[in-house]
């Protein structure tokens, strides 16, 4: 393979020859501030974050947590419609949605349970179990796989030594395979949490690797 | 530079404030001359809206091309049932990458033309379904609306026109499939994502039963140009067939790829060799998919072609949503092939049997065949199948699937045969 003759500002701060910072290129004074609670109701389903710190064992929908479930439900004719962003508000508080948090929301949409394990097993964004601290998601789909994504993907399961799907043993990283993330043009794209990293050769590996577990790449 | 990689032959419209971190403040985009052609559209009046944007010509950039003005007209006259607007962002085809672009970089121009979308099919509620791995493009968009929301250009009584347009970001769940209008439907409404046949159509019975629209980001973002300056201006760029400007995503060798916004008709070998820089360390190029993963490949003896909806329907492919795929002679074709076959399996909602088993078997034979333990009766056999996928099943990602399938053996028949006689793979160093 070649090298990758170009460096894009993506979100991983290759701004070579660009006069824009990464934060410019992210957004970053956009990104990542809103309230627990949801902010304005037209934007309370658009959460969640996949955060790094999150607890299993946390009671869901309460709190700040409750008024965002509330406003999601207000945006819609009908309780059933709310299920999705439900779910991703439970997977946001514990990082995975047990059968039990399916029940859960089962019980507070007045569907059945059996209902929302179908919808919720339909998804692939919903981790079924639990997820390391950082879910690294590498995208092989054909633009990032022309520039290398095999090898990028390579070489964050060697960096790791796991398999994929599995996780790290200190409970860090896990390491999945991605369809297309819609960033083509910015290859090897790579989603970890919320956030895309874009350009990512395999030489970016240890540095992305270790700066989230040193906690300097940033919460998100 | 600014943004990655811009041309001097590109034409700016939607992708003016590309680059530039302030178009995504409500402020800048009003100092701009922004919600103006919102409150021009509430003054004309729904119909006038639906011709004007008629005679623009602007066609559906989510895929299809479909006439959007001819779309909003399908739907009911007098509501006497709610009428849903829905904005497709759920953009997970293969190569394209332009709806997250056009909504992290100015999300109030989406937004205006969502309020205008609405405004002339008659809805009061507009939902922008994102696809969910979009978190940090989605965290700008709801931020963006919230402020809209605060200085009245969206909500009650939008700028005291008496006109109530309510907007609602909504993120899915991760399925290729949802980005199919009537899965996006059934996925909003928190089913599952699978496609429902057609009729009735979703100007009939849409969401919730009710009669609605989907149009794609690109689609409604054009919507605020043509209001402010009139359908003719509009058509100052591109063919008869192919008006306005278009975002061409290009991705694979080349030295430049990203985003350009080019008139449609553009010639597909300029877009390669001038706006893009050329193929990557001067390699000779092989072959382009020009209209992202769902539609056939073309070798690059018939890359000589305009980009326009006609243009590359006669070089004998589909201009989709114009995502440029471009592959240099080190390319592997059957791998490639392979991998966009396996999306297509991995993402098949499953409903169809043709779909369901025949991405799997197709994925299955073309691994075979990669691993160089294929014979020569399996491209009949996956031909065969290809047939047999399509014009049969409830949406038309079977139908994709067999796309570059059967084009590439078509058209690369020795890199199958390299490797089912020799198993020995062309192409790679
Ligand atoms: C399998 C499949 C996937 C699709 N994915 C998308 C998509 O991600 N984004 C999109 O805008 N349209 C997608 N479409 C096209 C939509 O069904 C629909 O035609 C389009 O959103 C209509 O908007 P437009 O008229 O503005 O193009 C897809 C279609 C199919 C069959
Ligand atoms: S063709 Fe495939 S994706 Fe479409 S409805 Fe049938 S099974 Fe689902
Ligand atoms: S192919 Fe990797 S982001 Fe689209």
């Amino acid at each position: 393979m070649s090298e990758i003759p170009f460096k894009n500002p993506g979100w991983a701060g290759n701004t070579g020859e660009f006069d824009l910072t990464e934060e410019q290129v992210r957004g970053d004074d956009l990104v990542g501030k809103r309230p627990v609670d949801g902010g304005h109701p037209s934007g309370a389903a658009s959460y969640p974050y996949m955060v790094a710190d999150r607890n299993p064992d946390a009671t869901l929908f309460e709190g700040p947590y409750r008024e965002r479930f509330e406003k999601i439900l207000s945006r819609y004719p009908d309780k059933q419609a709310a299920l999705l962003p439900t779910l991703g508000l439970a997977q946001e508080i514990r990082g995975h949605v047990s059968p039990e948090s399916m029940d859960r929301v089962a019980e507070l949409l007045e569907l059945s349970p059996a209902y929302v394990r179908g919808v919720a097993t339909f998804y692939t964004m919903y981790n079924k179990q639990a997820v390391g601290r950082h879910l690294i998601q590498v995208c092989t789909n054909v633009s990032c796989n022309l520039c290398g994504a095999d090898e990028v993907l390579e070489a964050f399961l060697r960096y790791n030594d796991v398999e994929p799907g599995e996780t790290t043993e200190d409970g860090n990283f896990t390491v999945i395979e991605a369809e297309c993330l819609a960033a083509c043009g910015f290859p090897t794209c790579v989603q970890i949490n919320s956030r895309y990293y874009e350009n990512v050769t395999p030489t970016d590996v240890p540095g992305i690797i270790e700066a989230l577990r040193s906690g300097k790449a940033g919460e998100r | 530079m600014a943004y990655p990689y811009v041309s001097d032959r590109e034409v700016r419209v939607l992708s003016r404030y590309f680059g530039d971190p302030m178009a995504r403040r409500v402020d800048t985009y009003v100092e701009r001359g922004g919600y103006q052609a919102a409150k021009k559209a509430f003054e004309m009046g729904p119909d006038a809206v639906i011709e004007e944007v008629k005679s623009s010509g602007l066609r559906g950039r989510g895929g299809a091309g479909f006439p959007t003005g001819v779309k909003w007209s399908f739907m009911p006259k007098e509501p006497t049932r709610p009428h849903y607007l829905l904005c497709n962002a759920d953009e997970s085809e293969p190569g394209t990458f332009k709806d997250r672009e056009l909504i992290r970089w100015d999300p109030h121009q989406l937004i205006e033309g969502v309020l205008i979308g609405a405004f002339a099919i008659r809805a009061k509620q507009a939902y922008i379904y994102c696809r969910g791995e979009f978190f940090e493009t989605t965290q700008v968009l709801a931020r963006a609306l919230e402020d809209a929301y605060a200085k009245g250009y969206v909500g009650k009584n939008i700028q005291g026109s008496g006109v109530d347009i309510d907007i609602t970001v909504h993120l899915g769940g991760g399925a290729y499939i949802c980005g199919e209008e009537t899965a996006l439907m059934n996925s909003l409404e928190g089913r599952r994502g699978t496609p429902r046949v057609k009729p009735p159509f979703p100007a009939a019975v849409g969401a919730f039963g009710m009669p609605t629209t989907i149009n794609n980001v690109e689609t409604l973002a054009a919507v605020p140009h043509i209001v402010n300056n009139g359908g003719a201006w509009y058509r100052q760029w591109g063919t008869e067939k192919s008006s306005g400007t278009k975002l061409f995503c290009v991705s694979g060798h080349v030295n430049k790829p990203g985003n350009y916004e080019l008139p449609l008709g553009f010639p597909l070998m300029d877009l390669i060799n001038d706006v893009c820089g050329g193929v990557r360390d001067g390699n000779k190029l092989k072959a382009v998919i020009p209209g992202g993963s769902s539609v056939p490949i073309l070798t690059a003896a018939e890359c000589d072609c305009a980009l326009s909806y006609e243009g590359v329907q006669e070089a004998g492919s589909m201009l989709g949503c114009a995502s440029v795929i471009v592959m240099d002679e080190t390319a592997d074709i059957v791998k490639q092939v392979r991998r966009m076959v396996q999306f297509y399996a991995h993402e098949s909602c499953g409903q169809c049997t043709p779909c369901r088993e025949g991405t799997a078997w197709m994925t299955r034979i073309l691994r075979r065949i990669e691993d160089g333990r294929g014979a020569e009766e399996d491209l009949d056999t996956l031909v065969e199948m290809s047939r047999q996928m399509t014009g049969t099943t409830i949406c038309v990602l079977s139908d994709s699937a067999g796309a570059p399938v059967v084009s590439s053996i078509n058209k690369f028949k020795d890199e199958y045969l390299a490797l089912i006689r020799r198993g020995e793979r062309v192409g790679v160093a």
